[in-house]
């Protein structure tokens, strides 16, 4: 251990001298995720998202009583706040405004053309400044328009702001007769919703940034060769392991640091909410190792430290998208939030969520997943770059 | 004296290339041994397997009664290794590389604050010790390369070209620091492919060529291998390769070869061959610049040896 200690030091020295570590580290997220919060926190409110939804029901026939009757039903359950709208126009001037973020209009005589199969549709206006109502009053509406199932009914989601062209969020949906209970909606807050915004962007970049700075040991090791001072290290008395060892060393504390350091400083400055400390270090722990295993896995691949870097930044984006970094992943169905859970970002993400609800037993299972994806890539990366020092 | 280093029937070969053939080496404690040879000659890839930095293909080396292998720590704690190619890390200062290498080579404490001061005398920057290593000119660097080597004492220093690319001035300081630590009692094995520094720092020389010790032995034994031979340097201007044939043939010749407008005549007696040789030359098309005449040298024994010059 001591070699490996010695080399970890050493390195750790270097890269403090280098500055980049601390951009990549500590400024960058921070900065990115004061930025996101900025532009983005208004939809959730300050602490807690709070799901300011619209209805406007011109229909007078079951389908528009069945949506009215489920959304009431959500509103005293606490899932989200129902304003009832008489006039669209009306409406639309409260979304407008932010009042509400999202409305959905059923309009005049729905279950008449549903009935005889005339083309008719829900639409779902939402506020650009809050896409997350939007998105859960789109997929209500989609839900509702599932259970009249009705093969040429189509929701429709426009933005009011204009910005943004309004689009079919909802295919065609399958056939029948009339209008089903709402089932499914209330499962629409999931895990990652239990985090607050900051802390959810503070999170996600954190460990998105992570991925950069976790790969360091490998490239260093790559360097090291190039450089030729990977040949002195292994003319010195020490076992070969312990370069190796050092490097990955000099990963997991530079990673460790980094989201201790953000940790602390979003809750100061950003008021972010991660939970109880001791969760959330075995949460950050975790999703370290695993980050470190996977950028060692992907390092060992390459020949130079240039393709190292390379090879690791498309990985380190490609999971930051699938992972949901950028912004939430739409929850329930659908390949991309399956995805979610090959990354790490997923699964820290997911575990965080449970420990900022309370529930860190919840939160074990993510952390097992992260530890076994460390242990994993860990283990094959670290097989892969032994031949590094295999001369 | 048991030998410090043995090495017995050393060889590597990459791909097709048989880098190195058959390579025996023995070094006794104290002894400064030179290996020259020209570029390629596998002088670096014998010294990696010497260190145990290069798996080998073939032969054991046997570094104080110990096996090296890769994996072998002890005989790599009595090896002191200087790298042809400068290995330092240029973001640490002079001092911070020296105690780095010298913690991985097991010094510690209050012997690691002692030592750094005393190898940066040695190497000549005790005034700039806590300066960036990426500061330093190319001679500072050498020498810091070579301190790397030598902190933690070794038995055996292993030099690997280690003027190269230097101001002559430096290139003084590093032969000078060789001799005092030979002087010290430090057995040194180094390379190079200038003659003139084997003959000033080592006690024996090999004579390296295509992965071969084509010869051994101390200056004066080698250039015996020439015998009674005189060295006869022809500098000339236009090319005079028309002649060399004719010059080849002349009786008591017994080695001629050209390169960058010299040519160079090994002959048994340098008087009768001289004016015949003139002639070839003049006859040939080129004018003669210069004649000089000289007792043989590693040089010419090199010649002699592999019929080829010593220089790049
Ligand atoms: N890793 C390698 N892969 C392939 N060929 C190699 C390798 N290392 C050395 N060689 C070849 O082996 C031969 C001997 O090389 P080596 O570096 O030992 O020569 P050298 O005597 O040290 O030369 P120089 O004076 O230029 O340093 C050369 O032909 C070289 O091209
Ligand atoms: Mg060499």
């Amino acid at each position: 251990m001591g070699p490996a200690i010695t080399i970890a030091i050493k390195d750790l020295a270097l890269r403090m001298r280098d500055r980049s570590v601390f951009i990549v580290g500590l400024i960058a997220p921070l900065a990115l995720a004061f930025i996101f919060n900025l532009v983005f926190g208004g939809a959730f409110g300050a602490d807690e998202l709070s799901l300011d939804v619209g209805v406007v029901v011109e229909d007078e026939g079951a389908a528009g009583e069945g949506l009215l009757g489920a959304l009431r039903d959500m509103d005293s359950s606490g899932t989200l706040a129902l304003t009832e709208f008489t006039s669209l126009s009306e409406a639309e001037e409260q979304v407008e405004e932010g009042t509400v973020g999202a409305v959905i209009h059923v309009p005049a005589g729905f279950s008449d053309a549903v009935a005889v199969n005339a083309d008719t549709a829900v639409e779902v206006i939402g506020n650009v400044d809050a896409p997350t109502t939007t998105d859960i009053a789109a997929a209500i509406a989609r839900e509702f328009a599932a259970g009249v199932r009705r093969t040429n009914l189509a929701v429709t989601t426009a933005l009011s702001t204009g910005a943004v062209p309004p689009g079919d969020v909802a295919a065609t949906i399958g056939d029948a007769a009339s209008a089903a209970p709402l089932l499914g909606v209330g499962d629409i807050e999931t895990e990652s919703r239990q985090l607050n915004t900051a802390t959810y962007f503070v999170a996600g970049l954190s460990i998105f940034f992570l991925f950069f700075i976790a790969g360091l040991g490998v490239t260093s090791m790559l360097e090291e060769r190039r450089e030729g001072t990977l040949f002195r290290l292994m003319a010195a008395p020490i076992r070969r392991r312990s370069i190796v060892l050092g490097k990955s060393l000099t990963s997991v504390v530079i990673g460790l640091v980094s989201m201790i350091v953000l940790v602390i400083a979003s809750g100061i400055i950003m008021g972010a909410e991660w939970g109880p400390p001791l969760g959330v270090a075995m949460m950050v722990t975790s999703a370290v190792l695993a980050v470190v295993g996977v950028m060692t896995l992907v390092g060992g691949f390459a020949k130079t430290p240039e393709q190292a870097g390379n090879l690791q930044s498309i990985v380190a984006v490609t999971f930051g998208m699938l992972g949901g970094t950028f912004v939430p992943v739409a929850e329930g169905e659908g390949l991309m939030s399956s995805l979610r859970f090959v990354t790490p970002n997923g699964w820290f993400m997911r575990g965080l969520g449970d420990i900022a609800s309370g529930d860190a037993m919840a939160a074990l299972p993510s952390m097992g997943i992260l530890l076994a994806m460390a242990a994993v890539t860990g283990g094959l990366g670290l097989a892969l770059v032994r031949k590094v020092v295999h001369a | 004296m048991e030998a410090i280093l043995q090495a017995r029937g050393l060889k590597k070969r990459f791909g097709d290339l048989e880098a190195v053939r058959g390579v025996d080496l023995t070094i006794a404690p104290g002894e400064t041994y030179g290996l020259l040879g020209p570029n390629g000659a596998g002088k670096t890839t014998s010294i990696s397997m010497i260190g145990g930095l290069l798996e080998r293909d073939g032969g054991e080396v046997v570094v104080n009664g110990a096996q090296m292998t890769t994996t072998s720590l002890a005989p790599k704690a009595d090896i002191g290794l200087v790298p042809q190619d400068i290995a330092i890390y240029p973001d640490l200062t002079a001092r911070e590389n020296l105690r780095f290498f010298g913690r991985l080579y097991g010094v510690r404490g209050l012997e690691l604050d002692r030592r750094s001061d005393e190898v940066l005398e040695v190497i000549g920057l005790t005034d700039r010790a806590d300066d960036r290593a990426s500061d330093f000119s190319g001679g500072m660097k050498r020498r810091l390369n070579i301190g790397i080597g030598l902190f933690h004492k070794p038995m055996l220093l292993i030099l690997d070209e280690p003027t190269v690319g230097v101001d002559p001035q430096s290139r003084n300081a590093i032969l000078e620091s060789v001799e005092h630590l030979s002087d010290e009692g430090m057995a040194v094995l180094y390379t190079t492919h200038y003659m003139e520094e084997a003959e000033r720092l080592c006690d024996r020389v090999g004579i390296i060529d295509q992965g071969e010790v084509k010869a051994e032995g101390t200056r004066r034994e080698l250039v015996q291998l020439v015998g009674q031979l005189d060295r006869i340097r022809v500098s000339i201007a236009g090319s005079a390769d028309g002649a060399i044939a004719g010059i080849r043939s002349l009786g008591g010749v017994s080695d001629v070869v050209s390169a960058d407008g010299t040519i160079e005549i090994l002959a048994t007696n340098a008087s009768e061959v001289l004016a015949p040789t003139l002639a070839a030359i003049t006859t040939a098309g080129a004018a003669v610049h210069s004649v000089t005449i000289d007792e043989p040298d590693l040089e010419a024994v090199f010649l002699h040896l592999t019929g080829k010059a010593l220089r790049d």
